[in-house]
C-alpha cells in the first residue's frame, strides 16, 4: 500500500470494485429503480473514487462510495419514476428454503408493488435492503448514514404502511 | 413485550427462541411473514461484477486518454468573471419571466401533478393544465383543457378556468371535464362554485353539474363517489354515444369508426383502460353493435340495422 493511503493502486482499487459493487448496485436499484440504470450508476460513483483516490483511504472506501451513491443528482429531465417491478419466475440464486413467495395472487403483487410505489424513497430503500437482501440494521445504517435507530424506525413504518394497503385481501 | 418490540426486533432477526415461538403463533406475523415473503419477489436484477469491472476499467482508460483533469489555474481569474455573471442573468430572468408551468398530456396518457401549495390534480388523456408558479401564493388559478381531478389543499381561493366556465372552491375534491361540445363537474368533498354562461351553481358534495350541448342538467350521485378514470377506468351516466366514442379514442389513442350507429343516444356503463378487446365488449355489447379491430390503430364499430 502506498504511504498516502489512497486507493490509487489498481489492484485494490479492483478488490474494492469486487468487494462493494454488488450492494451498491442493489443499493442504487432499490433508490432509483432499474429505469435509471443503477449499473451506470455504480460506473459513476467508482470513477468519481478513482479521481479522488489520492485522498480516500481503503477502509472509508465503503462509505464513500455510499455517499456518492446517495448524492448522485439524476438529471430531473431524464429521471424515471422509480417503478420496482416484481417477477413471478424465480430467480437463479433460489434456494429451496422459501419456495412459497412465487405463488402469491398476481392481485396481491400488484397491490403490494402499488404500495411499495408509495413509500417514501427512504423507506423503500431500507426496508427492502432489509427484507430482500436481509442486510442488519447497523449495515443499512452505515450505507446511509443515518442512525441505527432511524433505520429501525423507517423499516418499522414502512412495514406498517404495506400492511395496511396490501393487507385485507 | 409489545407487538411492537416483537416486530422490530423480528425485522432484525434478534429474537430469541422462546419469543419467536409466541410471535410466530400470534395473528400479526401470519400477514406480515406473507408480505415479507412476497417482497423477495421485488430482489434487484444479479448484478454481473466482473462484467461492470471490466466496463469500468475501459470507462478509466478512455477518460485517462482525454486528458480529463485539466490545470485551470491561469483561467481561474476568467471563470470568476464569468460565474458572477451568469449567475446575475440568471437573477435577472428569473426575476423578469413570469414562470408558467404548462403540462400537457397525449392520447392514452395520464400526469399526476402536485402544485406548488402541495394541491393535487390527476390530469386524463389528452388535455392539457398550465399554472403560473411564481404568483401562485397571491392567486391559485388554473387553466384547464382536457379533463382533471382535483384536490385542492385548504387555503384561498381556487380557480379552473375552462373555456366553457370557470370554478372556484376554498379546498376540496372536485373533477372537471371539458371536451367539445361536453362540460362536467363533480364534486366530491367541499363546496364548490361553476360560473358559465348559461347558468352560475354551488355544487354540494357528491353533486354533478353538465352542459352537454347547451343544455344544462344537475344531479346527484351516490354518496361516496369518486372519480373512476385515476384508477384506470371511464364511466359514463346517461352520456351521448359519441362522447363515450371521443373519450374510448383518447384512452386508447386510436380512432374509431362508426358504420350505422346512432352516436346521440345515451349511454351508461364504463370501460376499462388496459384492455382494449375488454373495453370494446363494454361499450358495443349494451347497445347491440359490433366491432373490428383494424391495423393502423382504427376501430371499425357497427350496428345491424340502418339509423333513420
Amino acid at each position: 500500500m502506498k504511504p498516502d493511503g489512497g486507493v490509487c493502486e489498481e489492484k485494490l482499487y479492483n478488490e474494492l470494485f469486487k468487494r462493494h459493487s454488488k450492494d451498491l448496485h442493489n443499493f442504487l436499484h432499490y433508490k432509483y429503480g432499474a429505469e435509471n440504470n443503477p449499473g451506470d450508476l455504480v460506473q459513476e460513483a467508482f470513477l468519481k473514487l478513482w479521481n479522488n483516490c489520492h485522498k480516500v483511504g481503503p477502509e472509508k472506501a465503503r462509505s464513500y462510495l455510499f455517499t456518492v451513491a446517495n448524492n448522485q443528482m439524476l438529471n430531473e429531465l431524464s429521471k424515471k419514476k422509480t417503478v420496482l417491478k416484481y417477477s413471478l419466475e424465480k430467480p437463479k440464486s433460489h434456494t429451496s428454503e422459501s419456495p412459497e413467495y412465487v405463488m402469491e395472487g398476481k392481485e396481491y403483487m400488484d397491490k403490494l408493488q402499488k404500495a411499495i410505489e408509495g413509500l417514501t424513497e427512504e423507506q423503500r430503500v431500507t426496508f427492502l435492503l432489509n427484507r430482500i437482501e436481509g442486510k442488519k440494521h447497523k449495515e443499512i445504517a452505515e450505507m446511509l448514514g443515518i442512525s441505527r435507530k432511524a433505520v429501525e424506525k423507517r423499516i418499522y413504518t414502512a412495514l406498517g404502511i404495506l400492511k395496511q394497503k396490501v393487507g385485507k385481501i | 413485550m409489545k407487538n411492537e418490540d416483537y416486530i422490530k426486533k423480528w425485522l432484525e432477526g434478534t429474537l430469541t427462541g422462546e419469543e419467536k415461538r409466541d410471535f410466530e403463533a400470534s395473528e400479526d406475523f401470519k400477514s406480515i411473514d406473507r408480505l415479507s415473503r412476497a417482497t423477495q419477489a421485488f430482489k434487484a436484477p444479479e448484478y454481473e461484477v466482473d462484467a461492470g469491472l471490466e466496463r469500468l476499467q475501459k470507462a478509466k482508460s478512455e477518460m485517462g486518454k482525454t486528458g480529463r483533469v485539466v490545470s485551470m489555474n491561469w483561467m481561474k481569474p476568467f471563470l470568476r468573471v464569468a460565474a458572477v455573471f451568469i449567475f446575475l442573468s440568471i437573477g435577472y430572468i428569473y426575476l423578469t419571466r413570469d414562470q408558467v408551468t404548462d403540462v400537457r398530456t397525449f392520447a392514452a396518457q395520464k400526469a399526476e401533478i402536485y402544485l406548488p401549495d402541495s394541491s393535487f390534480v390527476a390530469l386524463n388523456a389528452h388535455s392539457h393544465l398550465t399554472y403560473p408558479d411564481k404568483k401562485w401564493e397571491n392567486e391559485r388559478k388554473v387553466a384547464l383543457d382536457g379533463e382533471a381531478f382535483f384536490k385542492v389543499a385548504k387555503g384561498s381561493r381556487f380557480d379552473v378556468e375552462t373555456q366553457s366556465g370557470t370554478i372556484s372552491v376554498l379546498g376540496t375534491e372536485f373533477n372537471v371535464k371539458t371536451r367539445e361540445g361536453y362540460f362536467e363537474v363533480i364534486c366530491y368533498e367541499g363546496l364548490v362554485r361553476v360560473e358559465s354562461p348559461q347558468k352560475t351553481v354551488e355544487l354540494q358534495p357528491n353533486h354533478m353539474f353538465r352542459i352537454i350541448k347547451g343544455t344544462v342538467s344537475d344531479e346527484q350521485l351516490p354518496t361516496g363517489a369518486a372519480p373512476s378514470w385515476p384508477s384506470g377506468e371511464s364511466a359514463f351516466k346517461s352520456v351521448p354515444y359519441t362522447h363515450v366514442i371521443k373519450e374510448f379514442e383518447r384512452q386508447y389513442d386510436i380512432t374509431i369508426i362508426t358504420k350505422n350507429v346512432d352516436v346521440d343516444q345515451f349511454f351508461t356503463g364504463g370501460f376499462v383502460h388496459d384492455d382494449i378487446e375488454l373495453a370494446l365488449k363494454a361499450i358495443t355489447l349494451p347497445v347491440n353493435i359490433s366491432y373490428q379491430i383494424q391495423k393502423d390503430k382504427q376501430v371499425i364499430i357497427s350496428g345491424d340495422k340502418e339509423v333513420e
